[in-house]
């Protein structure tokens, strides 16, 4: 199968006043099992030191090696080189921070984001007894939002965004999909008016115009989609609350949606 | 340069190092975390197993408490570990789990009735009790009595470490990713933080901190084949070994993984062999019962591990541009038990081999999994030699793991040192005060800042760090893998010595203006080779068999004279680790014996009767127990 | 509470915003029926001429032609005033978009900037329209035939017709996806009912334009 593999790297520094955005052209022999990881790794070990790029668990855990694979958003780990063909064109993740060639700074931009939702249980932390038995929980609804917790803060699904290559506010599915898991979860104290005040704008969920990008690239199939979904008519609801009658609110708050939990 | 100055300086953002953070900072001092990586992405994101924590909520952990998960800690470790942190970790365990509950882990619970579990391949049956419904549940794993395992479905490190760092954020703890601490900045007496490289800039800057936390995890990339992330490189070890007062404990002690695959060294589940899988040489020969004629594919983690080594070695591996491996073939379990109850297994192969189980063989060899030895720290995280630094998790000898760590034991010393050691940290906060020398901060700028413009500049040096790596991965993998002996070991530690001689001629091939990833691995390896040695000549000296270090030429635990733990300090211009020796253990609750398990001679030793008595604790033990089991 | 919660108080985002997005959303809805609506009636041509004389007859003797057509014109310009607040009028972010697509070859991205463009026809070809019908009642099937066979209007009628299915269709789908409706459970099946639907009115329209032309005036 031995195939001679083109890769086509995106090449910039903008720390170096003489450097120009670029592609500069790699050409690497393809063995049996490997992945733009290793691919990648020969050329910065054999052919160029120099290049930047951003590899961690190397096991599709980490989230670290976002980046654009042939025009879609995708984990470098755990794209195989047999699954593309013979030319392969790599660039950096839009929106973030160019740092260098195809390495971007997703941490600050989750930290911002992180910030901007406070994404974290909103109740007493203090309150905590170390002697007592825990507060329970049913298994389902701690897999429920295990599923959401599982996001990797790959970015993917931020580059994948039309909304946020337009607009560099607009928050992203991962932080909509973020706050849900604290909707979810009843040790967060927080009602829905407070979960309005953070995402209730066109920075947040007003913001997204459902072209599904992100769930289209999510390399965790985070279920974004619905839950993006289920935040927006429960926030809308929210602001329409008064003038609509209750009745009507209630009825629409559930129908329609697999995932349903309050 | 610029200076950043905090109360509490974390190196590593780990689930140690954001666990520490935030019990400083709940306390109200200023903290600030250094990541190579976004927290997030930290290495204890891929531990997806569980946290050991003996809370007997499920039906086969019932009656589980404190004294069983100490007794099996001691047990895993070989009674190398110490066994006052031992205790102290099994006793607070329980309380962390729940901590973190209150703070938002979503940890699976406990449903009242029956499930079906598997083992061996076989299914059982397990009813739950209906008054512990919604409780927090445990799973089974290796090496343990009870199923003690807190888990969430399979990412327990990534749900901790996500509601940890949310923790962070809340407690507005300073996060600065993207850094590497190169060298920590000391008088001599007291560390006073760190010479740090900004990995968006190449810029150094200072981090000054009343005290400063290691929690780099471990440093399993000395080896070419390691579970590890590629930024588990020792940074933090190498980094309190660089100052020349502070010891490594008992590095020897390596755990590693029979079944990691190839080429990217993902591992795939003991469950796979548990269930009927079988391991397969280059001419498709089941060979595991030649070696071990009763169990075969089921013998412990380590046998099978040396096992696999031992027929590589014989030339029966299968070759590719990887290195040597072998197959592990699970074809005949069927696609619907593949893709049911191996699913993960399937995933992997499927996403990051190509590799589809139900057809294909999948290439597998034993991968370094886990450092049990790091910087050696007393109970309180303190570690030896320089007052303000403490280290905790992977990368410290806190030692609870003596000479052999049991899985969910790590990830769990990750949070439980962590909130334990915080403590410390606070309290030490509390009381101390330090001044901040200015030729102390020169000094390790200096240093750092030479080193840097000698790889850059020089041109009578012609060394290449990548070539470095690789001759220090294969002498790594060769000699100082899972079955060491005096004359592999003494080829090992010959060539560590050339290597780290050549070490100090490294040139870079490439240049770049501002952040230049080659610097990175160059300002690294000799660091590296310096762990690697400290690795190879303690398994040298170390002339017994004990957990994870065995010895082909002294197969046996030898109580009587290697009872204790190595300390490896590595003296300015020196050329080798200057080994000492202290006690494992300051007490004995449980005197050495027998595990179990993994068989093997013992050579016993004569503990002094005062050795054997819990101090403080005495004849009130028994009560104290009571007392426990009723609340 | 700490620190960390005191300013939970603050109200940042009004219920406006809400109320806005809730409101492009429902217009958006009352357009999509009643353009179906529209041109069911019209095709009624298709059945009788004169089943759709009477039923022009119907609209106009209820007043609901001489109201009705201007308040829905208003309702267009609503929603085209709500909807805008999404568009790209920006010359960067357009630029950003449309390399954006480029990149993704994603067909849900594409349709987006289909939408965008057909808007702006339509906000300009359905004012004329509206202007040419409710200035010239009683709506014939006669007049409509006039018309159509006079020459310029066909080909506008010609573009006018695909735009404003597409533009409906589009929305449609959207509306489902944004509010949860459309879940990736059900996502394959709406996308093919969209495509259905959107060619399935397009031949019905086209059908009548060819109904009109060969009417005898």
């Amino acid at each position: 199968m031995s195939r001679r593999l083109h890769i086509e790297v995106f090449r910039y520094n903008p720390l170096d006043p003489n450097s120009e955005p670029h592609m500069q052209s790699f050409y690497v022999n393809e063995y049996d099992s490997m992945t733009l990881f290793i691919a990648l790794n020969l050329i910065r070990d054999e052919q160029d030191p120099t290049v930047q790029f951003d590899f961690c668990c190397r096991a599709g855990i980490c989230g670290s090696c976002g980046m654009v694979i042939n025009g879609r958003p995708g984990l470098a780990c755990h794209t195989q080189t047999k699954d593309l063909p013979d030319h392969i064109v790599l660039h950096p993740l839009p929106v973030f921070k160019l740092i260098g060639d195809l390495s971007v700074d997703t941490g600050t931009w989750f930290r911002d984001a992180g910030a901007r939702i406070e994404a974290w249980v909103h109740n007493d932390h203090d309150d905590f007894d170390a002697s007592a038995e825990e507060v329970r929980m049913e298994n389902d609804l701690a897999n429920d939002i295990f599923e959401l917790d599982r996001c990797i803060e790959c970015g993917c699904c931020v580059s994948a965004c039309g909304t946020a290559r337009m607009r560099e506010d607009f928050l992203g599915a991962t932080s909509i999909a973020r706050i849900a898991r604290f909707y979810l979860d009843p040790r967060d104290e927080r009602n829905e008016e407070n979960y309005y005040q953070v995402i209730g704008n066109d920075q947040g969920v007003f913001g997204c115009m459902g072209l599904l990008g992100c769930e289209d690239v999510c390399p965790k199939h985070i279920p974004l989609q619905d839950q993006l979904g289920i935040m927006r008519r429960m926030l809308a609801i929210h602001s329409v609350k008064g003038i609509l009658p209750k009745r009507v609110l209630d009825k629409l708050k559930h129908k329609g949606c697999c995932h349903e939990s309050h | 340069m610029q200076i950043i100055y905090s109360d509490l300086l974390c190196i590593g953002a780990g689930l140690a190092g954001e666990r520490v953070a935030v019990e400083a900072a709940k306390a109200g001092f200023n903290v600030t975390c250094l990541s190579i990586v976004p927290p997030r992405r930290s290495h204890s994101s891929a531990a997806q197993g569980g946290m050991q924590a003996a809370l007997g909520n499920a039906i086969m952990g019932d009656g589980d408490c404190p004294d069983i998960h100490f007794a099996d800690t001691v047990k895993g470790s070989d009674w190398g570990c110490d066994q006052e942190v031992a205790r102290i970790f099994a006793d607070t365990a329980p309380i962390v789990m729940r901590e973190v509950a209150h703070w938002g882990v979503p940890w699976n619970r406990v449903e009242a009735g029956v499930h079906t579990y598997y083992k061996g391949g076989k299914p059982f049956d397990a009813e739950e009790k209906r008054d512990k419904h919604g409780l927090i549940h445990a799973r089974a794993f290796g090496g343990t009595a009870k199923w003690r395992t807190c888990y969430t479905a399979d990412g327990t490190g990534r749900s901790v470490l996500n509601t940890l760092d949310s923790m962070c954020l809340r407690y507005e703890v300073g996060i600065h990713d993207r850094t590497q601490a190169e060298a920590l900045i000391h008088d001599g007496e007291n560390c006073l933080g760190a010479i740090v490289r900004c990995l968006k800039t190449g810029e150094l800057k200072a981090y000054l901190a009343t005290a400063t936390l290691i929690a780099t995890g471990g440093y399993g990339r000395i080896y070419r084949a390691t579970t590890n992330a590629v930024i588990c490189d020792g940074g933090g070890q190498i980094a309190a070994l660089d100052t020349g007062l502070v010891p490594m404990g008992n590095m020897e002690a390596i755990q590693f993984h029979p079944t990691g695959t190839v080429p990217t060294d993902i591992l795939v589940t003991e469950g796979c062999r548990g269930d009927g899988g079988t391991l397969l040489d280059v001419n498709e020969y089941r060979f595991m019962p030649d070696y071990e004629p009763e169990k075969a594919e089921l013998a412990s983690r380590d046998v099978v591990s040396r096992r696999m080594q031992e027929h590589i070695r014989k030339g029966l591996g299968v070759k590719s541009p990887y290195g040597d491996h072998l197959w592990l073939d699970i074809r005949h379990l069927g696609e619907k038990h593949i893709t049911t109850k191996l699913r993960e297994v399937y995933d992997i192969c499927t996403n990051f081999l190509g590799v589809n189980p139900i057809h294909d063989l999948i290439p597998v060899r034993p991968t370094q999994h886990y450092s049990m030895g790091g910087i050696r720290t007393n109970k309180d995280g303190a570690a030896y030699g320089l007052k303000g630094l403490f280290s905790a998790g992977e990368s410290a000898c806190w030692d609870m793991h003596g000479f052999n760590r049991l899985g969910g034991n790590s990830l769990a010393e990750t949070v439980v040192a962590g909130r334990y050691v915080g403590k410390k940290i606070v309290e030490f906060l509390q009381g101390h005060t330090v001044d901040f020398k200015q030729s102390a901060i020169n000094d390790a700028h200096t240093k750092v800042a030479a080193r840097i413009m000698e790889m850059t500049k020089s041109s009578s040096k012609q060394e290449s760090a990548i070539q470095l790596r690789d001759e220090m991965h294969s002498t790594m993998m060769d000699n100082v893998g899972i079955f060491r002996n005096g004359k592999d070991l003494q080829a090992a530690v010959d060539k560590l010595d050339e290597l780290i001689d050549r070490s100090k001629s490294i040139k870079l091939q490439g240049t770049a203006i501002g952040f230049n990833p080659e610097i990175s691995l160059a300002l690294r390896i000799p660091g590296m080779l310096k762990l690697a040695q400290c690795t190879a000549y303690g398994a040298l000296m170390r002339t017994e068999s004990r957990g994870a270090h065995t010895r082909e030429d002294f197969p046996e635990r030898n109580d009587k004279e290697w009872l204790n733990r190595t300390l490896a300090y590595w003296k300015d211009g020196e050329t080798r680790p200057e080994l000492k020796y202290e006690e494992t253990t300051p007490y004995f609750e449980i005197p050495p014996g027998e595990r179990g398990y993994g068989g093997g001679k013992i050579i016993a030793a004569d503990i002094p009767e005062e050795k054997l008595q819990v101090p403080g604790k005495g004849t009130d033990k028994k009560k104290a127990k009571q007392t426990k089991k009723a609340s | 509470m700490d620190a960390s919660t005191l300013t939970l108080h603050v109200r940042k985002n009004g219920a406006g915003v809400g109320r806005l997005d809730v409101m492009q959303m429902l217009s958006g809805v009352l357009l999509i029926v009643f353009l179906w609506a529209h041109l069911m009636l019209v095709s009624s041509v298709l059945i009788s001429p004169k089943l759709m004389d009477a039923i022009a007859w119907f609209f106009e003797a209820t007043y609901m032609a001489q109201v009705g057509g201007p308040l829905i014109g208003l309702l267009i310009f609503t929603h085209f005033l709500l909807a805008a607040r999404k568009m790209p009028w920006r010359a960067s972010e357009t630029n950003a978009f449309v390399k954006h697509s480029v990149m993704m070859h994603h067909k849900d991205t594409w349709l987006w900037l289909a939408q965008v463009a057909t808007a702006l026809l339509i906000l300009v070809m359905a004012s004329i329209h509206m202007w040419v019908v409710l200035t010239d009642l009683p709506i014939t099937a006669v007049k409509s035939a006039a018309r159509i066979q006079s020459g310029t209007w066909l080909p506008f009628y010609l573009v006018l017709l695909p735009l404003a299915e597409i533009h409906v269709g589009i929305g449609f789908y959207r509306i489902g996806v944004k509010y949860g409706y459309i879940t990736k459970a059900n996502r394959k099946w709406y996308q093919r009912l969209e495509n259905y639907m959107m060619g399935g009115f397009i031949t019905i329209g086209l059908i009548t334009l060819i109904r009109f032309l060969f009417l005898t005036v």
